[in-house]
């Protein structure tokens, strides 16, 4: 099954690359068709608002991508583009970037972007909100010439983290004019946002839809072919794939229905699936100790939980084969930094066993070891059924395990505030970059009680953290990588959070959608250069 | 003599028998499920989404994990009937008691404790059911006990009819005369013949229970390591239009037994109801 999806996928994206900035000519659908209505949803439910500076989560993410732009991009085959910025290169001592800012770009209201609107947005909503974690040593910024930003930082900054940061996550350039003076997170633009990108906000109808409309002074030219742009949220995946069924929604991204349905859907022949497009947001199924507990403050306890569990066994029957076993927390869809040579803890009762008994925790004469409480965030029903394999895993192996399948609110609150879990069945999604997504759960600086999504199994050693430090202001890409496969080892090695399994996450469109899938945040990009074929 | 005449008039209730026989079916299954299923029903034993009868082993098949299904039916009649009887008698206890206080001695403390039961009564049942959950917790106990403190305001309405009906009539009277107390009188004297119409009440309330536990568990709410049909009912939906058993079974699960406690709540009334006794 995911073979034949796979090499479908493949065929449209190597089209899609084909066409960006070119000619249509070579695309097999011939020329793209201009106008009409897109109608886009995705496999979550509405935003808290349009645009949240601070990210938000994936749903005001896929909404304002569609609106805002970043100065860069990257492409499926991984080179850093420019979009609202030409180029950009680094000083001689990696302690300063110059960019240079794309000229004639306008705001939706007409006004032209300069690089007022870019420093603005670098001091005020990435470092403040948008991309705090991961500019700490940023210093600030100045501008030397009407098209320059010099960005300058207090330690040497690596050059693909630096383009990453310009790439990624919601590092917009915002209007200055319509947010200085105002409290960013509050301001009523962001549920009616002005930005540069090809989609004009028109509308938002609560509880139902956003409509966008073609941005008609958009600065690459020509683009984008179609008017009109309906972002439509259905709660339940059934209720999608009906929608799919009779035509009302042509593309839905990030699982928009069931994975039994995902084969139903494809089997008519009149929708694709696939897994491209996900590259730079892999979504694991993450599993971590709470080594404030003394019992998981010991490594072999920790190895000894992974061993118990059978990781195959929950891609294949939870996911439908839609997720691999994770090896690493560096996932292996990450070109730069994954490496397959690390610890492996593989599904062994017997080692897990023999594990716990060296680590001083026999079986007692009723033949149990001890009891642990194992939380399962509830925001996907998956994790719910992971937390009964995994239940049963640790309980042949003599463990007592008491699963509680707490809501969002309450799971995040006992996670990552309360730290009230023995064992924890959470997600992550990461970009290739590691710093700061990926190593915030393994450094003493990621343990910030009330912050989710951070390190809260509070595991920290000196080793890792010093290793951090290294990996953050080494320039060399050899060597940064040579860096980053040690902490992967050390990692894997200590278990404290590692992934189950890596979700392939799945776009499904119908046939007649063109052009997508060909940017490896998908959800995330702004889509202008889709077309819907008749 | 009264004892058969009872009987008598429920089993003339053809409905409330057939109810009565097979809740007491499911009765006798949850109670025997740990003979039949002796390992525990939430554990993987074969292949996922095994049909019934696809494999003589598992003869309601498996579910999407492959857990057997009829285990998990076997043993969630455990939960769901005790959930059901649990929540019930919580609801009871507290209905009889605010009722009885309430009718009995009327007047602000009638009027306090009715306004109260309002209170309860405007908040839709479902929607407090899963808030106490939520903020308690996702154990069987709490579910119960969520559960209860919906179920009770109809029960307390019932007592508070009854007693005001009862507490003015001359047996009381007699009572009050001869210098008995009040929680005598109300415990030994009036509930005893305000009870019938709250034993019929309180048999649906369990059906209703039943129902509130299921649509517990179908959102995902439920107690994770207890089998229960409303959950089942939950993790097949994602599979109804391929394996439609998975969501099917449990749901004429409950469907028969919700539909057999209503009519057993038909023949108590038939029974204990003496103005309907030559109908």
């Amino acid at each position: 099954m995911a073979n034949t999806v796979s090499r479908r996928v493949f065929g449209a994206g190597a089209l899609a690359t084909g066409l960006i900035g070119k000619t249509a000519s070579s695309f097999a659908q011939g020329e793209p068709k201009r106008g009409g209505t897109l109608v886009a949803t995705w496999g979550g439910g509405e935003p808290q608002a349009c645009y949240v500076p601070a990210g938000g989560g994936s749903s005001p993410t896929f909404s304002s991508s569609k609106l805002f732009e970043r100065l860069g991009r990257r492409s499926m085959e991984g080179a850093f583009e420019g979009e609202l910025a030409e180029a950009w290169k680094p000083a001689a001592d990696f302690k300063a970037y110059a960019i240079k800012i794309r000229k004639g770009v306008k705001f939706h209201d007409g006004k032209d972007m300069t690089v007022d609107d870019v420093i603005y947005s670098i001091d005020e909503i990435w470092k403040k909100y948008a991309a705090a974690a991961a500019m700490t040593d940023y210093v600030g910024g100045e501008s030397p010439d009407s098209d320059t930003v010099i960005v300058k930082f207090s330690k040497p900054v690596p050059e693909f983290f630096f383009s990453s940061l310009l790439c990624g996550g919601v590092n917009y350039i915002v209007p200055k004019h319509v947010y200085a003076g105002s409290d960013p997170v509050t301001n009523a633009a962001n549920n009616a946002p002005i930005a540069t990108g090809p989609w004009k906000f028109k509308e938002w109808v609560r509880g139902s839809h956003f409509e966008y409309v073609k941005n008609d002074a958009y600065w690459r030219p020509g683009f984008p072919y179609m008017d009109r742009m309906i972002i439509r949220y259905v709660r339940d995946p059934a209720g999608r794939a009906a929608a799919f069924e009779a035509g009302d929604i042509h593309i839905g991204v990030f699982n928009p229905v069931a994975p039994p349905d995902i084969k139903r859907l494809t089997g008519t022949g009149k929708f694709v699936a696939t897994p491209k497009g996900y590259e730079e947001s892999v979504w694991s199924t993450s599993f971590e100790c709470n080594t404030r507990n003394p019992i998981f403050a010991k490594r072999e306890v920790r190895q000894a939980m992974f061993h118990a569990v059978d990781r195959s066994l929950i891609a294949r029957t939870i996911y439908y084969g839609y997720a691999r076993p994770g090896t690493s927390p560096i996932f292996s869809p990450n070109k730069e930094f994954y490496t397959a040579d690390t610890y492996k803890t593989e599904f062994d009762p017997k080692k897990a066993a023999a594990l716990l008994d060296t680590a001083g925790y026999p079986k007692k004469p009723d033949g149990k070891r001890f009891t642990v409480n194992l939380l399962a965030a509830g925001w996907f029903t998956e994790n719910g059924k992971i937390g009964a394999i995994v239940k049963q895993g640790l309980e042949d192996v003599g463990i007592v395990v008491n699963l509680t399948v707490p809501d969002r609110p309450s799971s995040i609150k006992r996670i990552y505030t309360d730290y009230d879990f023995d064992l924890a069945i959470s997600n992550q999604a990461n970009p290739s970059e590691p710093v700061p997504a990926t190593t915030q759960y393994y450094t003493s600086d990621g343990i910030k009680k009330g912050v989710p999504f951070r390190n809260a199994s509070g595991f920290h050693t000196d080793e890792v953290d010093v290793l951090v430090e290294k990996i953050k202001v080494e320039t060399d890409a050899t060597k940064r990588k040579t860096l980053v496969v040690e902490f992967q080892k050390i990692t894997t090695r200590e278990a404290s959070n590692l992934p189950l399994v890596e979700i392939e996450s799945i776009t499904v469109a119908s046939i007649k959608v063109q052009n997508h899938s060909n940017d490896p945040n998908y959800l995330a990009s702004t889509w202008y250069d889709i077309w819907l074929a008749s | 003599m009264e004892r058969f005449a009872i009987v008598g008039r429920f089993a003339r209730n053809r409905g409330a028998l057939v109810g009565a026989l097979l809740i007491l079916v499911v009765a006798l299954a949850a109670l025997l499920a740990p003979l039949f299923f002796p390992i525990d029903p939430l554990r993987i034993v074969g292949a996922p989404e095994l049909w019934p009868g696809e494999d003589p082993a598992f003869p309601l098949g498996t579910d999407s994990l492959g857990r057997d299904m009829l285990a998990m039916i076997v043993h969630g009649a455990r939960a769901t009937l005790l959930i059901g009887l649990f929540a019930s008698a919580v609801a009871t206890v507290i209905g009889v008691s605010v009722g009885a206080t309430a009718g009995y001695f009327g007047g602000w403390i009638d009027e306090g404790l009715m306004r109260a039961a309002e209170l309860f009564q405007t908040i839709p049942n479902l929607i407090f059911v899963l808030t106490i959950v939520v903020i308690l917790g996702s154990t069987l106990s709490n579910i119960v006990i969520a559960i209860g403190i919906v179920s009770w305001t109809s029960i307390a309405r019932m007592t508070r009819a009854e007693f005001l009906a009862l507490r003015d009539r001359e047996f009381v009277q007699a009572c009050r005369s001869m210098g008995m107390g009040d929680l005598k009188i109300i415990v030994a004297e009036i509930l005893p013949n305000a009870l019938p119409p709250v034993i019929v009440l309180s048999s649906l309330v369990v059906a209703g229970a039943i129902l509130f536990e299921s649509a517990v568990s179908f959102l995902g709410l439920g107690d994770p390591n207890v089998a229960s049909w409303g959950r089942l009912v939950g993790d097949g939906r994602q599979l109804i239009r391929s394996s439609w058993y998975i969501s099917a079974i449990p749901g004429v699960a409950i469907m028969i037994t919700v539909l057999c406690l209503n009519l057993i709540g038909d023949g108590l009334n038939d029974a204990l109801n003496p103005k309907l006794r030559d109908r």
